[in-house]
C-alpha cells in the first residue's frame, strides 16, 4: 500500500512519527516489565508486534533506515519469542538501544537527513545481541516482509493489535494532523454515531475502541475484525496516550474510547464559556425588566448549575493519567541504576489520578529530574543498603494522587536521605543566615536558585542538581514543591499541581475596592449577607446547617475594612470558609499566569489574568486564602486568651484592634474610618476613664489617645495604663495638637511609646507608627 | 541579554537617569527595556510592600518595584514612571518619580558605599547619580525579604 499522491509524503512520515513515539514508549514500558518479571509469553509476543508494526509502518513511509533497525529489533525479539535466546540485561539493554536508535532516526528522517551510519549501528548491535553474526550487509529492509499472521493469542492489554503492516498504512487524512486526545467517555449515555469518528464504536466489539480523527475511515460499517480496525495509524500516536491505555488495562476495557482532537475539546470548553457569560446577561436582564432576583428563579438556577457541570466535564475531557509518564520514569530509573551499579525497583501507585495534558508535559522533566537524583543520590550502593541492614534493592515510589482541585504527586526513595547539616554548611558558604536556619528551612536551601550556590550545595550534598530549575518549571504550572527527608531512611518529593491550567473559569467579586477572581471549582456557594455567631472567638456562619467560619476578604488580604456584602463560601483541600466581600461581579473565564520569578510566592494568590480592557485581575488560592484566614483568627484569639476576660461577640474578629479615646466626636470617627480602612478593628472611647473600661472589657492591641478631655486626661489613662502588670507591654500613641517640647516630654516620660502632634498629622504617617508599634506582618 | 552585560556602568557609557524623590539613579541602558509612563498597577495583597503592585506589559505581568525601598530607604509615595529593566529572574518595573533621561557619564567620583549599588557619577552642574547594580538589587532573595 503506498501513500495516496493527493497527500504530500512528508505528511505520512509525521503521521507515522507520532504513531511510532507511542509504540515505543508502550515497547520500552513492555520491556521493562520483562525485565522486572521474568519470561512470559504474552509480553513477549506484545514486544514483537510493536517492533513489526513499526518497522511496517517505517518501509512504507519510505524510512528506510528506521525499518532496517525495527527489523533487527523484530529478529531479536523473535529469537526470544521462539524461546531460543533468554532475557537478560544485554538483551534488554539492546532493545532499549534499539528504541533509543530509532527515537534518533525517525525526526531525522523526517527531516530528510542522512542517517546511514547510525542506523548501522543500532542494527548491528541488535544483530550481535542475538549471538548471531554481525550483519555486514544488509541494505534494504525488506519492505514486505513476512508477515506474521499467526498472531499470538492475547490481543494486549488494550485491545492493541497491529497484527499487519498493511494496517499501518495511512488512510488519507488532513495534512498536518493536530494533536488528538484520547477520552475516556462514562460509559452510560452512548454517543450517537453522529460523526465518522466515533462510527466504530461498535457495540459488539467490547474493548475496542473507536477511532480516527474526523474523515479518516469513513462511515463504514465497524469492521468485522474489530481489533484490526482499532488499528489505524492515526490511533496510537500521542505518547502520552499510548502508555496511558497501557498503565490503565482494567479502565481500558471496561470504557469506550473516542479519540478527537485537542483543538475540538478546547473548542466546546470556549463554547461553554460563552454560553455562561450569556447566562449571566440573561439574569441582570431578569433583575432589570422584570425585577426578578435570578437566583430565585429555578429555571435559572438550573441553567446556570448545567453550565457549570457542562464545563467541568468538558475540561476532564483534557485529562489524562498521571501514570501515562511512568514509562520514561520507569526506563530513567533503570538505565541510572544500571550506569550506578544499583538495583533499584520503580512502583507506581495511583493509576487513577488524572490532569490536564498540557500540565502533565510540563511535569515530565522535573519528574524526571527526581526520579534521577532518587536513583543517583537517594539509593545507597548494594553494599552500602547490606551494611545497613536494608534490602539490597533500593525502592523508588511514584506516587500520584487527586487533592481537590490539585494533582499531588509524590517521588520517594528507601534511601540515605539529605544530609541537612552538609547543606546548611555548603549554602552557609555564600548566606550565613543559612547557618542559624533549623533544619526544616535548610532542607529547602537545596531548591536555591542561583546557579552558584546550588552548584556548591550539589558538591557536598548530592542532591541540588537542577532542583531550582525543578521549582522553577513548577512555578510556570503554578505548582509547588516540598520536601521531606529523613536521614538513613529516605527522602521524599511531594509536588502538588492543579489539575487544569488552561482558562479557568472564576467568580469575580469585589472586596476592598478591588475586583479579584475566585477559581469557581473552589467556590462551594454564594450566599446574601450572612448573620454570624462567635463561638470560641471565631466569627461562623451557618451554611447549609454547618457552622462554617467567616472573614472579611478585605482584611484577610490586608487591603481594607469588613463589608457588609454576600458571602462565598470557598473550599480549601480539607475545610471550607466563608468571605464577605463588597459585591459579586461576575464569572469570568480567565487564563492565568504567574507572577514571575521575582514575586515570592503568595500562597492566597494563584496568579493573574490581563482582561480585555488590559487591567490585571488578581486570581486568588482558595488553600491560601483560608489558611491566612485561620492564622489570622487564631492570633486573634492568643491575644484574648492572655486577656482571660469574658467577650462579647464583636461580628469580625481578626484583624488587629485600636481603641481611639477622644472627646471630640469628628476626631473619633475620622480616626475610626482610617484605621477601619486600613483593616483594623476600631472602639472608641469619650475620656479616659471610659477607655479604661473599655480595656478591661476588651484588651485592644493598641490605643491611641487624645490629651485633652474630660474626667481623665491622655496623659492620666497613659499612666493608668503603665500602672496595670497585665497592660505594661500595651502599645500607646499619644495625639496632640499641643507641640511645645514640655508636652512631648511628659507623653513620653508617663510612658507612651509614641507621639503624634495634630498639627503635623497626616494619615500614613499615623498609619505607619500603628503598624510599627503593632509589628505588622507587612 | 542583561545577564551577559557587565552589572554596572562606567565612564563613557550611555545610562538612563532615573529621578526618585530626590536621588537619581543610574542603569547602564542596554539593561532597560523602555519606560511606561503612568503604569496601571493593580495592588497585590499579601507581597512584600517593595513590591507596589503588578502592571500590564503588552500581555506581560510585571511586578512593579518601589526603587527606593529596595535601596533600604523610605517608600516613594507616587509611580507616575515605570522603567523596565531585564534581569535573569525575569523583567521587573522600578519606580520612577520623573522622568528618567539619557546620559553619557563621565568618569566616576567615588565608590557608592549603599548595598546593591557601585559607583557614583557626577551628572549635570551638581547632581550626583549613583549607578544601580540590576542583578543584585533585583533578586528574588532581595525582593522577599
Amino acid at each position: 500500500m503506498s501513500p495516496s499522491d493527493s497527500i504530500p509524503e512528508g505528511d505520512f512520515q509525521r503521521l507515522f512519527a507520532t504513531e511510532a513515539e507511542g509504540r515505543l514508549d508502550t515497547l520500552v514500558d513492555e520491556l521493562l516489565e520483562l525485565e522486572k518479571g521474568g519470561a512470559n509469553p504474552d509480553l513477549v509476543a506484545s514486544l514483537f508486534r510493536e517492533a513489526h508494526t513499526i518497522k511496517g509502518g517505517a518501509a512504507v513511509v519510505g524510512m528506510a533506515h528506521v525499518a532496517r533497525v525495527a527489523h533487527a529489533l523484530e529478529d531479536l525479539l523473535e529469537e526470544v519469542r521462539r524461546d531460543r535466546r533468554g532475557v537478560d540485561a544485554a538483551l534488554i539493554d539492546a532493545v532499549l538501544a534499539g528504541v533509543d536508535a530509532i527515537r534518533t532516526l525517525i525526526p531525522l528522517a523526517v527531516a530528510g537527513q542522512d542517517h546511514e551510519q547510525a542506523a548501522f549501528d543500532a542494527e548491528q548491535r541488535l544483530r550481535i545481541a542475538v549471538g548471531g553474526p554481525a550483519v555486514a550487509d544488509k541494505t534494504a529492509p525488506p519492505p514486505a516482509a513476512p508477515v506474521r499472521a499467526a498472531a499470538p493469542a492475547s490481543p494486549g492489554p488494550a485491545g492493541r493489535a497491529g497484527l499487519a503492516h498493511e494496517q499501518a498504512a495511512p488512510a488519507p487524512e488532513p495534512p498536518a494532523a493536530p494533536p488528538v486526545l484520547e477520552a475516556p467517555l462514562p460509559p452510560p449515555p452512548r454517543i450517537p454515531a453522529a460523526s465518522p469518528a466515533v462510527a466504530a464504536a461498535s457495540p459488539d466489539a467490547p474493548g475496542a475502541r473507536a477511532v480516527g480523527p474526523e474523515g479518516s475511515r469513513g462511515p463504514e460499517p465497524a469492521s468485522a475484525e474489530p481489533l484490526a480496525a482499532a488499528d489505524h495509524p492515526a490511533g496510537d500516536h500521542a505518547t502520552d496516550q499510548a502508555a496511558a491505555v497501557h498503565v490503565e488495562p482494567v479502565r481500558a476495557s471496561a470504557t469506550e474510547m473516542v479519540q478527537m482532537p485537542v483543538h475540538r475539546i478546547d473548542d466546546l470548553v470556549r463554547l461553554i464559556g460563552e454560553a455562561s457569560a450569556a447566562t449571566l446577561r440573561l439574569g441582570s436582564a431578569l433583575l432589570e425588566r422584570l425585577k426578578r432576583d435570578p437566583s430565585t428563579v429555578t429555571e435559572y438556577r438550573d441553567l446556570v448549575r448545567s453550565l457549570n457541570e457542562l464545563q467541568e466535564l468538558a475540561l476532564h475531557a483534557r485529562m489524562i493519567p498521571v501514570m501515562s509518564l511512568a514509562p520514561r520514569l520507569r526506563r530513567a530509573v533503570r538505565d541510572l541504576a544500571r550506569e550506578t551499579e544499583k538495583e533499584v525497583r520503580f512502583e507506581t501507585r495511583g493509576e487513577d489520578a488524572e490532569i490536564d495534558r498540557g500540565v502533565l508535559e510540563r511535569l515530565a522533566d522535573p519528574l524526571l529530574h527526581l526520579v534521577r537524583n532518587a536513583v543517583d543520590h537517594g539509593v545507597e550502593t548494594p553494599n552500602e543498603r547490606r551494611l545497613r541492614g536494608k534490602p539490597i534493592e533500593g525502592l523508588i515510589r511514584l506516587h500520584a494522587m487527586q487533592l481537590g482541585s490539585e494533582v499531588v504527586i509524590a517521588v520517594s526513595d528507601d534511601g540515605r536521605g539529605i544530609d541537612v547539616d552538609r547543606v546548611r554548611a555548603a549554602a552557609g558558604r555564600t548566606d550565613s543566615s543559612a547557618m542559624e536556619m533549623d533544619d526544616e528551612a535548610a532542607l529547602y536551601l537545596i531548591f536555591r536558585s542561583g546557579l552558584s550556590t546550588a552548584t556548591k550545595i550539589t558538591g557536598v550534598s548530592g542532591r541540588g542538581v537542577g532542583l531550582d530549575a525543578v521549582r522553577a518549571s513548577l512555578n510556570a504550572v503554578r505548582g509547588r514543591i516540598e520536601v521531606r527527608s529523613d536521614p538513613g531512611v529516605g527522602t521524599e518529593f511531594r509536588i502538588a499541581v492543579p489539575i487544569t491550567m488552561a482558562t479557568l473559569r472564576c467568580l469575580v467579586i469585589n472586596a476592598g475596592g478591588q475586583a479579584y477572581a475566585i477559581p469557581l471549582h473552589s467556590v462551594r456557594a454564594v450566599l446574601p449577607p450572612q448573620p454570624s455567631a462567635t463561638v470560641g472567638g471565631r466569627a461562623m456562619t451557618m451554611v447549609d446547617g454547618r457552622p462554617v467560619p467567616i472573614s472579611s476578604l478585605a482584611r484577610v488580604l490586608g487591603t481594607g475594612n469588613g463589608s457588609e456584602g454576600p458571602a462565598v463560601i470557598v473550599a480549601g483541600l480539607t475545610r471550607s470558609h466563608a468571605f464577605r466581600v463588597d459585591d459579586l461581579v461576575d464569572q469570568r473565564d480567565v487564563v492565568v499566569k504567574g507572577l514571575g520569578e521575582l514575586v515570592p510566592r503568595l500562597p492566597a494568590v494563584a496568579g493573574a489574568g490581563v482582561q480585555p480592557d488590559g487591567s490585571i485581575l488578581l486570581v486568588l488560592e482558595a488553600a491560601g486564602l483560608i489558611e491566612r484566614a485561620r492564622r489570622m483568627d487564631s492570633g486573634d484569639r492568643s491575644v484574648e486568651a492572655a486577656d482571660g476576660g469574658a467577650q462579647e461577640a464583636p461580628a469580625p474578629r481578626q484583624a488587629p484592634s485600636i481603641l481611639v479615646v477622644d472627646d471630640a466626636l469628628t476626631v473619633r470617627e475620622l480616626q475610626r474610618s482610617i484605621f477601619e480602612n486600613a483593616g483594623y478593628r476600631v472602639k472608641v472611647a469619650t475620656d479616659g476613664e471610659e477607655a479604661l473600661t473599655k480595656i478591661s472589657e476588651e484588651r485592644p492591641d493598641l490605643v491611641l489617645t487624645d490629651v485633652q478631655m474630660p474626667r481623665m486626661d491622655g496623659f492620666q489613662l497613659t499612666e493608668a495604663i503603665r500602672g496595670q502588670p497585665s497592660l505594661a507591654s500595651l502599645p500607646v500613641i499619644i495625639l496632640t495638637s499641643r507641640g511645645s517640647d514640655e508636652d512631648r516630654r511628659r507623653g513620653l516620660e508617663c510612658g507612651a511609646d509614641g507621639y503624634i502632634v495634630k498639627s503635623g498629622f497626616d494619615q500614613s504617617a499615623l498609619l505607619h507608627a500603628v503598624e510599627r508599634l503593632l509589628g505588622a506582618e507587612r | 541579554m542583561a545577564t551577559a552585560t557587565a552589572p554596572g556602568v562606567g565612564a563613557g557609557q550611555l545610562a538612563l537617569l532615573i529621578p526618585v524623590g530626590s536621588d537619581t539613579y543610574a542603569l547602564p541602558l542596554e539593561t532597560v527595556r523602555e519606560v511606561v509612563v503612568e503604569p496601571r498597577v493593580t495592588e497585590l495583597p499579601t507581597s512584600p510592600t517593595v513590591v507596589r503592585g503588578v502592571f500590564n506589559v503588552r500581555g506581560d505581568i510585571v511586578p512593579l518595584l518601589d526603587t527606593a525601598l529596595l535601596l533600604g530607604l523610605r517608600a516613594v509615595l507616587e509611580e507616575p514612571y515605570a522603567v523596565l529593566v531585564e534581569t535573569a529572574h525575569g523583567i521587573a518595573g522600578l519606580v520612577a518619580t520623573e522622568m528618567p533621561q539619557t546620559v553619557r557619564l563621565s568618569e566616576s567620583v567615588g565608590q557608592s558605599d549603599m548595598e546593591g549599588t557601585t559607583e557614583t557619577y557626577l551628572v549635570g552642574d551638581a547632581r550626583l547619580a549613583v549607578a544601580l547594580d540590576v542583578e543584585a538589587l533585583l533578586s528574588p532573595a532581595r525582593i522577599s525579604r
